[in-house]
């Protein structure tokens, strides 16, 4: 799986984020590191933040096209 | 015997500290265990740790209970804190240790036990 591809679903899902990366970590297309800073977090725990992401991915998840994933992120207040 | 989803539960449900992982503390099979497993020490947090990896119903049964998708996963009390990120996060904002001096009080042991589920 290509980052890129991550990033497109999260684009999607985030559409007003004002950060987003997404990193292969070890360049196999299965390790990845998300940073993602979005208004869509403003006000929830870093617990919800985090499953924001993991639903935005539970495709790729669930099918285990995603190894590790990474998760960094914060709100936009 | 107990169905693996009410051991799941009782281990969330009774043990001070979760930590579902891949491996136990003394064979870690995984960098992201670690991670948790680590930030729980140096927070000071005693930790019950139960390996997914021996039967993938395991793991199919954490998740449908959690609805949290990855692992490492760490409770303490009964309530999902998170996984690997977030666990070191919460320690170094010094979250982890004042939920864990709420919880458990802050003369709490620091003991490390592995509990092996029965797989029927």
């Amino acid at each position: 799986m290509e980052a890129e591809t991550i990033r497109a679903v999260l684009e999607q899902a985030f559409p007003n984020a004002l950060e987003l990366s997404v990193e292969d970590r070890t360049g196999t297309g299965d390790h990845f590191q998300v940073t993602l800073a979005s208004p869509a977090f403003d006000g929830i725990s870093l617990l919800d933040q985090h499953r924001r992401v993991n639903e935005a991915l539970a495709a790729p998840l669930g099918d285990g096209s995603i190894h590790e994933l990474r998760i960094k992120t914060k709100g936009t207040a | 015997m107990k169905t693996l989803n009410e051991q799941i539960s009782d281990v969330i449900d009774k043990e001070p500290v979760a930590l579902f992982m891949k491996g136990t503390p003394q064979m870690i099979m995984c960098g992201n265990s670690h991670r948790a497993l680590n930030a729980l020490h140096a927070a000071g947090a005693p930790v019950t740790t139960v390996d997914v990896l021996p039967d993938p119903r395991i793991r199919q049964e954490l998740q449908a209970l959690s609805g949290w998708p990855t692992i490492p996963q760490v409770f303490v009390k009964g309530e999902l804190i998170g996984g690997a990120d977030i666990t070191e996060e919460l320690l170094a904002s010094g979250e982890l240790g004042q939920k864990l001096d709420e919880a458990l009080g802050t003369d709490r042991m620091q003991d490390v036990k592995a509990v092996a589920l029965e797989l029927g």
